[in-house]
């Protein structure tokens, strides 16, 4: 049976890191064993590892007759419940059920459900990622690039040119998207939006380009190697996984970090004589919610009254300052006409239900009058 | 031992030689001071609260902070916020912090889809996969596990993230805001795994949330079966719902995003997940075109907090003593030491360590300066942790990790203080 006892973890495989790190200890690696000999043992994260030794970890005294307990609290999950929730996908396909979809319905669910936030074509927009900028095998390239310079392009971070596994778009779709009702897409629209994101990239699929008629299933999606796939360390996936992820942070100069003896850190003349004062250009990111203040007073009373043009700004310019959103926009009289030619009580009720692309009352958590009076400035305003 | 050695020797200070100093101070120190200042009305007056009735003690069942201390508050900007500030962050105000905890109310707060507001009643917990035994926990059940209380802090591994390039925020809540510190109870997840069995092909944990976002991050299991907590309590009460009320996981030291809120559930297999928050997100991209990812724990790092660009020194007199607060931690060990630079880093004196020093903890860090009238400085501090690591200077950081990676950006800090005791968030770079 299994014991969490640290001796008995190191004779299992599971925990060949384990012993691999008390070899690295014995063996005086390089900065490893300094930690291990002063202070106790390497983690995996390259920090220190405390022990529970004689009743106390690091700092804290432990209850030692609380470990190796049974206590036997809660219930076996019934069937039904795993199905409810065990819901994760992995990337050798474990968890992804069948299903299809085509990149041009994916454009149809698209455009219903999801343009509201990410912009036509994947563009991005109120603060939502892009899915998207173009050929993913081409812009990957720019992962190379950085704005050390003025004007310098960076890199292009979208689904394409960067995640490693379709797995994850699918997975992801299916239990978070869309923000305002997650859980609420059937697994063929899920592969059809896949589908058409795939599209957008430009991905490959056996060597074909995914356009608007390809059907993308299960076995096809776990087909597909994304451009990026080896664009990451430490590796992660395999048997040795564990032990190589201990390696990697064992070395200070894979991720940017310093080691020092403390009797050999630099206390004068430490900078290069090129070394300059760096100051935040035109006052910065200061848009701050609330403004910044210090001052010990009685706030202010604000005012009861709701404000409509306020609300609108806080919650609907977003979409409605803008055709790009799919979203009838502010100030135009022809696009509101032809809303309120539904009739007020029609238009009403499609905004507190949410219709196309905006969810319910715009996602926003006004009363239902509070939300018609924003309606009613938004047409005032669209004349 | 006569009064000229007890002046002398500060170290043998005792009582009696304490009262004999300070009055020799104190007579100094009144020469040298106006002490003809007009009345002042807050002694000679009478206010409302120092004559009539307080309120009852019925009056704010669950107390609340002064009504004056309003501007202490959390806050946000639209560039760091999607969905009406829902897939967002709003950043702790720790140029108000005081000592290693930070009151629930200022906690920083980050979701992905929303703050969650979830029903204690209707709260599941799964523990399913590569397990002898799959469960289903209430929240009651889970909390009759054997507790276990810790002081952390929590970070986000964007903070400072923004500040790759230059300096962008000249405020310290924004340029290193993006953490808080608790005393957190819960259960050690080894604990509960002791009746669950996993087997020994398990090298990996999903931990998923509740929230509309169910966000997922893998955890490994060295993690899993060495300090990763279960936690419900938040200095000494139920977490708050920014804090993932009513269960989160922590995962001391390690990236606050690891430590995911509204915990649902947790599942062992062989292969970690590829979660969207471990591979689109949370993941550092260097020059050579690589991104590190499962990039765990927060590095060694440290600020300056006081004086701050919110609360400079303008109002400071010439010969003024005051002290230099700053905070120091490190996710990976226990903080060693602070080294502190008034020239931008160029030389070092040690700083001094104050209160509790604990294991991926905030530690606080303090430095007595006597301050000249229009003396212009650069106050910059470097940590050390246990594990042997030291804050690296901006371009050793940015040698390796070039100005793309957004994530764990643990290069020394500066605040330059003007002429005038203004502060200002600047960056020493060659």
């Amino acid at each position: 049976m299994f014991k969490l006892d640290r001796k008995v973890m190191i004779s299992a495989s599971v925990f060949a890191a384990t012993a691999l790190f008390v070899v690295g200890c014995a063996g005086g690696g390089t900065g490893v064993s300094k930690s291990c000999s002063s202070t106790g043992l390497a983690s995996i994260d390259g920090g220190v590892y405390y022990p529970a030794v004689n009743g106390k970890t690091g700092p804290y005294s432990l209850d030692t007759k609380a470990s190796g307990m049974k206590i036997n609290n809660g219930r076996i999950p019934t069937a039904n419940e795993l199905k409810a929730w065990d819901t994760d996908v992995m990337a050798d396909g474990t968890g992804l059920p069948e299903g299809s979809g085509s990149a041009s319905d994916g454009s149809d669910v698209y455009d219903a459900k999801c343009v509201s936030c990410h912009g036509d074509f994947g563009s991005g927009g109120a603060g939502y990622p892009s899915l998207a900028k173009g050929n993913a095998y081409t812009l990957k390239e720019t992962l190379l690039s950085q704005r050390s310079k003025e004007g310098a392009e960076g890199p292009v971070r979208v689904f394409g040119t960067y995640w490693p596994y379709v797995s994850t778009l699918w997975w992801y779709i299916k239990d978070g998207m869309p923000h305002p009702m997650t859980g609420s897409l059937s697994d063929d629209e899920t592969y059809a939006l896949t589908a058409y994101i795939l599209k957008l990239n430009e991905i490959k699929v056996d060597g074909v380009v995914v356009d608007s008629d390809y059907v993308l299933d299960r076995e096809k999606l776990l087909k597909i190697v994304m451009p990026n796939v080896d664009g990451f360390e430490p590796k992660i996936a395999g048997p040795n996984a564990l032990p190589g992820i201990r390696a990697y942070y064992a070395n200070p100069s894979n991720f940017g970090a310093q080691k020092v003896k403390l009797s050999e850190r630099c206390m004068t003349n430490c900078q290069t004589s090129t070394a300059k004062t760096v100051y935040v250009q035109n006052g910065g990111i200061k848009d701050f919610v609330p403004p910044m203040a210090t001052a010990r007073d009685l706030p202010k009373v604000e005012s009861k009254e709701f404000d409509s043009k306020k609300s609108y700004e806080e919650n609907c310019a977003a979409c409605h300052a803008t055709t790009s959103m799919g979203a009838p926009m502010f100030g135009n009289a022809k696009a509101w006409k032809s809303v309120k030619a539904k009739g007020m009580d029609a238009v009403y009720a499609n905004g507190i239900n949410g219709i196309n692309g905006m969810p319910a009352k715009g996602g926003t958590a006004l009363s239902d009058t509070e939300f018609k009076s924003v309606v009613d400035y938004i047409i005032s305003s669209s004349k | 031992m006569n009064s000229k050695d007890s002046l002398s020797n500060e170290k043998k200070l005792d009582r009696r030689d304490f009262f004999r100093k300070t009055a020799v101070l104190s007579a100094t120190a009144l020469a040298g001071t106006s002490i003809f200042a007009a009345d002042d009305p807050a002694i000679i007056g009478k206010p409302d609260w120092s004559q009539k009735w307080g309120d009852p003690v019925t009056t704010n069942l669950y107390g609340m902070p002064s009504a004056y201390e309003h501007n202490v508050t959390r806050r946000s900007t639209e560039l760091l916020s999607s969905g009406n500030f829902r897939a967002s962050i709003a950043v702790t105000p720790i140029h108000e912090s005081k000592g290693i905890i930070t009151p629930n109310g200022l906690f920083f707060s980050r979701s992905h889809g929303g703050v969650a507001q979830i029903d204690p009643n209707e709260y599941r917990l799964m523990i399913n996969g590569l397990l002898e035994k799959p469960i289903v926990l209430t929240l009651a059940e889970l909390k009759r596990y054997p507790s276990v209380t810790r002081i952390h802090f929590i970070e986000c591994p964007a903070n400072g993230g923004q500040e790759w390039r230059a300096p962008q925020f000249n405020s310290v809540q924004f340029a290193k805001g993006f953490m808080a510190s608790a005393e957190w109870t819960g259960v050690y997840l080894k604990t509960i795994l002791e009746d669950l069995g996993v087997k020994p092909e398990a090298q990996w944990m999903l931990s998923e949330g509740g929230d509309s976002s169910k966000m997922g991050r893998s955890v490994p299991m060295d993690k899993v079966l060495d300090d990763a907590m279960i936690v419900w309590g938040q200095n000494g009460e139920a977490l708050r719902p920014e804090q993932g009320y009513p269960v989160r996981l922590l995962l001391p030291g390690w990236e606050g995003n690891l430590c995911v809120k509204w915990l649902r559930r947790l599942e062992f297999a062989a292969e970690p997940w590829f979660c969207k928050e471990e591979t689109a997100k949370y993941t550092a991209l260097k020059p050579t075109g690589k991104a590190v990812q499962h990039f765990y724990a927060n590095e060694v790092n440290s600020t300056v907090v006081s004086p701050s660009p919110e609360i400079p020194w303008t109002d400071l007199k010439d010969g003024a003593v005051v002290e230099i607060e700053g905070l120091a931690w490190s996710g990976m060990g226990t903080i060693t030491g602070v080294d502190f630079s008034l020239d931008g880093g160029r030389n070092y004196v040690k700083a001094e360590l104050k209160g509790l020093v604990l294991p991926k903890s905030w530690t606080r860090w303090s430095y007595m300066h006597t301050y000249k009238k229009g003396e212009k400085l650069l106050l910059t501090s470097r940590a050390t942790d246990d594990a042997g690591f030291i804050q690296p200077t901006i371009d050793q950081e940015t040698s390796v990790m070039g100005v793309e990676s957004v994530y764990h950006r643990n290069a020394v800090e500066t605040w330059e203080v003007t002429e005038n005791g203004e502060v200002n968030h600047v960056q020493i770079r060659s």
